[in-house]
């Protein structure tokens, strides 16, 4: 207990302001790693390196992108999770998640080599060099046949006829088509930007003009749009990740991504708080109780990626149904064998029986080593997800695993890395660090649990 | 009903004014190194068991012995009559140690049955409950406990009780309407 109460003129008026020349030296470092790691990705992308190569990194970048891409999902996830519940506890670091969602402009950047270079997306979704070649199909036919007018569809059927395989294309042509498939890349996109955008923007005119009217908005406008937000994330995941097999489903697949990438995104932001608090900022709002809520969230969210996992496991393990089993098929042959054995045991089990002491959760020096660990095995999780796809890929069902492709993970992990931090810290310092005008504020500075 | 005339001193009963004066009251209890006492307040008050001095419970242990039999239990449940006396093959599936996976549900469940049992009864045992009566239901004023009095009870096994002294403890804390409760035998 302090010595006396605490109250609001104890704190700084304006908030606290991050220094960038404090951070300068880890920021530099962001920014090199990530500015190097660029250039090499574009070699890469651009084929430069060959195109085995520029294949075998398609799926590189896809790994590094969807590991950024869910955590920045994750702190837009939190942001409006704290405002549609509102809650008093969280006021102090909740510009931590507002300022990680924000990343979600630089993944607008980020993905546009999937969106514009055609021989990466023939690398990593198998069912669009299929639908290129229907159409160039429906256009021979169409030439062949005057008045005939075949179109993609069409051509997908004639090809089916032959290959029964592809008849399964027909089925999911409404959904798995080119044209939708661009214009859900923008409308995932406008969504999760314009959450990030307008959450942040009220936070921070709020500390201006300290008007309340900005919270009750905040809370109105994330309990409607939660919903689309699971949307997008959603079905980003489905046309991203679940299509790169075409034949594969899973109705748990969403849910998954969602519980991995809100894991990530608390493990980020309890690092990030760390990590300014080693600098001299937050000292008179946080304490090891905020570390102690933060790290139940962390907790919770390691049960519920468990039983997401098992569930989705269980369910396509017990039914044996042949399209379904594949992805575990997979999973389970070879080296894949032990990484999922690393998701049951060190992702879960471990995770699970060092976060459930309440004391430890207090302990800062403890939780951000703990949170490295959520964070590495968060992209374990990701790289047994993505990875394994791209050895039976590219190799038409030959090799498990190419030699050397690894290389390129890394250069992408890094490359993304640097950036998103760079402009993570950059943008932490546009503002104060914590809401400083926000009605729960005191509420959330003597939080206990 | 009949009733004797022995008597046992069960403790003092002092009452205080706000959570704050028996907060501070108990840090003032703790360091005079009492050990049988407790606070009574109509609600929780936050940072009580520091103040108090209270070791952390004994309780999750418990938990976790239960939640490790109910886990073990339904393992061996499961596997005995699938696979040991009567194998189920369904699926395709081999009747072997393999077939875990569908023995999850029961065994999550189990552990959570299990863990629940032992944090009730557990709790029950610690507390020393049931009982059908309390010496302190004998206080005048201790009613107040659930409406807006907070109460100290120094108990008389305490081995630092001593008449005089812990009476004159509690007045020099500002507890009032000390009472010495005694328990019928």
């Amino acid at each position: 207990m302090s010595a006396h109460p605490i109250t609001l003129d104890d704190l700084p008026r304006d908030g606290e302001r991050l220094d960038l020349t404090k951070v300068s030296k880890l920021n530099g470092l962001f920014l090199v790693i990530g500015g190097l790691g660029l250039v090499a990705s574009l070699a890469y992308l651009l084929g430069f390196l060959g195109e085995q190569k520029q294949a075998e990194f398609a799926y590189s970048w896809l790994f590094a992108f969807f590991f950024f891409f869910t955590i920045t999902c994750g702190g837009i996830f939190w942001t409006m999770l704290q405002h549609a519940s509102n809650s008093g506890w969280s006021v102090v670091v909740r510009r931590l998640f507002e300022n990680l969602g924000s990343n979600i402009g630089w993944m607008a950047v980020f993905v546009l080599p999937f969106v514009f270079i055609p021989s990466v997306q023939n690398a990593l979704w198998e069912w669009i060099p299929i639908h290129h070649k229907a159409a160039e199909e429906a256009v021979k036919y169409n030439a062949d046949h005057s008045g005939a007018n075949w179109g993609t569809y069409e051509g997908l059927h004639h090809l089916a006829e032959t290959d029964h395989s592809k008849h399964i294309l027909t089925s999911k042509y409404g959904y798995l088509n080119l044209s939708f498939w661009y214009v859900r890349v923008v409308v995932y996109f406008a969504i999760l930007g314009a959450l990030a955008y307008f959450l942040r923007k009220w936070s921070i005119q709020q500390d201006k003009d300290g008007s309340f009217k900005h919270t009750f908005r905040s809370r109105a406008f994330c309990c409607i749009l939660l919903f689309p937000f699971a949307l997008a994330v959603t079905f980003s995941a489905v046309d991203w990740v679940m299509a790169m097999d075409y034949t594969w489903f899973s109705t748990m697949w969403g849910v998954y991504i969602f519980a991995g990438g809100a894991w990530g995104a608390m493990a980020v932001s309890i690092l990030a708080l760390t990590y300014v608090r080693s600098n001299g900022y937050l000292h008179k709002v946080t304490s090891g109780e905020h570390y102690h809520l933060m790290g139940k969230l962390l907790f919770a969210f390691t049960v519920f990626w468990a039983y997401i996992a098992f569930s989705q496991f269980f369910l396509i393990w017990y039914a044996n149904i042949t399209e379904e089993t594949r992805f575990y098929i997979l999973r389970n042959t070879g080296g894949w064998w032990y990484l999922s054995h690393v998701l049951v045991w060190l992702h879960f089990a471990v995770s699970f029986v060092l976060l459930l002491s309440a004391g430890r959760k207090k302990r800062t020096g403890v939780m951000n080593a703990l949170c490295f660990w959520v964070l590495l095995m968060h992209v374990v999780d990701w790289y047994w997800l993505i990875i394994p796809e791209r050895g039976p890929s590219l190799s038409e069902g030959k090799v498990l695993w190419l030699d050397g492709a690894w290389v390129g993970d890394v250069i992408a992990l890094l490359t993304m890395g640097g950036l998103c931090g760079w402009a993570y810290l950059r943008r932490l310092s546009k503002a104060s660090l914590y809401p400083c005008r926000d009605p729960r504020l005191l509420e959330s500075v003597t939080a206990t649990n | 009903m009949a009733r004797t005339t022995l008597k046992r001193v069960h403790g003092y009963l002092a009452e205080f004014d706000s959570a704050s004066d028996v907060y501070h009251a108990s840090e003032q209890i703790r360091d005079a190194g009492f050990q049988r006492w407790d606070v009574h307040s109509p609600f929780p008050i936050h940072g009580l068991n520091e103040a108090m001095g209270l070791k952390r419970s004994i309780l999750p242990w418990f938990v976790f012995f239960g939640g490790a039999a109910g886990i073990t239990t339904a393992f061996c449940l499961a596997y005995i009559t699938q696979v040991g006396i009567y194998p189920t093959v369904v699926q395709s599936k081999p009747a072997n140690i393999f077939t875990t996976a569908a023995f999850f549900p029961i065994m999550f469940e189990l552990t959570i049955l299990f863990s629940a049992f032992t944090t009730v009864f557990g709790c029950f045992a610690l507390m020393g409950l049931p009982r059908l009566n309390h010496p302190l239901f004998a206080a005048k004023t201790f009613k107040k406990f659930s409406d807006d009095g907070f109460f100290i009870c120094i108990e008389a096994r305490d081995p630092k009780f001593h008449q005089a002294e812990t009476r004159a403890l509690l007045e020099g804390l500002g507890g009032k309407n000390i009472e010495l409760v005694e328990d019928e035998l």
